[in-house]
């Protein structure tokens, strides 16, 4: 099955061309630092919510702990904006790729994992309970699912069956 | 960039911090003298971070002096090879070291067994570093006798540490031997750094004042998992960097992400040891830190994304230094 036209299309756009060739400092590997830093807030503020909901800490009050959201969405909508940037630089490889898509079933499952557990810490909060209860089972498929989307992630770079289109590896 | 020199500076830093440390640490056993103790445990913390870089200028040092007429190739192997063994033991005594300051902070009385164990390993690498330095120094300054190309001779005990050292050549290549191993690294790297920019990240952010309503002392309880985040990572980083070293010792990136790396160290010990974090550790709810306790936790954040970010760049600028 050869890939569909299209993205040779938009490989040989301007902005394609230019994130993949520039030698600037500020094309390709930019972008990948954003996608990073996302990465860092995203699965880092997970990582501590997640430890404190698996029963780590737990004289660590949860409705205060459970501000740093906001830091958790500001590193998910960096990346959707990077990963963006990222696909339009090499389409062919992504999305010639199955784990492309296996990385992306999980970034979903994982915002429904972490929009219930924000919903019911906040409920609570607005309850005034001190100890809200998030199960813990909640709690590990959070942070399963995250882990899975940075494995993925890293992945991509040694399991690409094209780097570009036409051009296998 | 002159690695030789860079080399010659550094390397002294493991081999007479372990032997003044190890001393200072057998002395604290005589009486109890807390503070003797906490010298050297902090010492060996300290130094096992130098460690890294004196480490990764070995490789520029190599390559700058290969070819010299009067450099032995055998010599130079040799080194490495009680380098690439003293490395492990010099990182795990810092680890342990910091593993009882921390449990000693928090129980009455330092953990026994901890202690033993750091004593036990710190032995270890002094003689390992004592073998790294003697082996490096008769790179230029060879017996009387031995000429390039001649065979390499060892005493009673360094014919017994050579059987433990690694053949350089072979444990880069076991390195990078399936992309499938690299793979792995390159995943736990990034979970490490997950692990470290959240937990950093969370206490120095409520230090700077974001959601106050956090009490600092459970907060801080936290770090254990971003320490393991570290730990993770200096591992997993020393193996890549054995995988392709001279990749990574010709990059200007890498170099600026280990002066991140060292300023982090001196930015823990301004927090540590200076006495903020006593004034720190007693936040309660809603209460502000002091505006120098801001300035570490800022310059902490700082450090640690330039540390992520000349990582990332380390790609970018392949080839970007000669040796």
């Amino acid at each position: 099955m050869s890939a569909p036209e299209f993205l040779n299309t938009l490989e040989r756009s301007g902005l394609s061309t230019w994130i993949r060739e520039s030698e600037s400092a500020f094309a390709y590997y930019f972008v990948l630092v954003l996608h990073n830093i996302g990465l860092a807030l995203l699965v880092g503020t997970c990582g501590v919510l997640g430890a404190r909901l698996l029963g780590f800490v737990p004289e660590l009050p949860l409705p205060p702990l459970a501000r740093f959201f906001r830091f958790i969405w500001a590193g998910f909508w960096l990346n959707v904006l990077s990963g963006i940037v990222l696909l339009i630089a090499y389409p062919t490889k992504a999305l010639t790729n199955p784990v492309f898509y296996v990385k992306l079933v999980l970034v979903a499952l994982g915002v429904w994992a972490l929009r219930k557990i924000e919903r019911q810490l906040s409920s609570h909060a607005a309850a005034r309970d001190a100890t809200p209860a998030v199960p813990r089972s909640l709690a590990l498929w959070m942070l399963g699912l995250w882990l899975g989307v940075l494995t993925a992630g890293r992945a991509l770079a040694y399991t690409a069956t094209y780097i570009l289109y036409g051009k296998g590896t | 960039m002159n690695f030789d020199h860079l080399h010659l500076l550094l390397n002294h830093v493991p081999i007479i911090g372990f032997f003044v440390g190890v001393g200072l640490f057998v002395a604290s056993f005589t009486g109890t003298n807390e503070d003797l103790r906490r010298s050297a445990l902090i010492i060996f913390a300290a130094v096992a971070l130098v460690t890294i870089p004196t480490f990764a200028s070995g490789v520029g040092a190599d390559r700058s002096i290969a070819g010299e007429p009067g450099i032995s190739e055998a010599l130079v192997r040799r080194h490495e090879g009680a380098a690439m063994l003293g490395l492990w033991f010099v990182e795990a005594t810092g680890a342990a070291a910091v593993m009882v300051l921390w449990r000693s902070r928090r129980t009455i009385g330092p953990p026994r067994k901890g202690l033993a164990t750091v004593l036990l390993l710190a032995i270890v690498a002094a003689v390992l570093m004592g073998r790294t330095g003697n082996t490096g120094g008769d790179i230029r300054h060879p017996e009387p006798g031995v000429t390039r190309g001649a065979a390499v001779t060892e005493g009673p005990v360094g014919s017994i540490i050579h059987v433990f050292e690694p053949t350089p050549d072979g444990f880069t290549q076991l390195m990078v031997a399936t992309k499938w191993w690299w793979a792995t690294m390159m995943v736990l790297h990034f979970v490490g750094l997950s692990l470290i920019i959240g937990v950093v990240g969370v206490i120095n952010l409520r230090i700077m004042g974001f959601a106050k309503e956090l009490p600092f002392a459970p907060l801080h309880r936290l770090l254990p998992l971003g320490m393991a985040g570290l730990a993770i990572n200096v591992v997993t980083g020393m193996l890549a960097f054995i995988g392709m070293p001279a990749y990574y010792a010709a990059d200007i990136a890498f170099w600026f992400k280990l002066a991140a790396l060292m300023l982090l160290g001196l930015n823990a010990a301004v927090f540590y040891l200076t006495g903020i974090f006593h004034r720190v550790e007693r936040l309660g709810p809603g209460e502000d830190a002091a505006l120098s306790a801001k300035i570490v936790a800022a310059s902490s954040l700082l450090l640690w994304f330039t540390v992520i970010i000349s990582g990332r760049y380390i790609q970018h600028f392949e080839d970007s230094l000669r040796f």
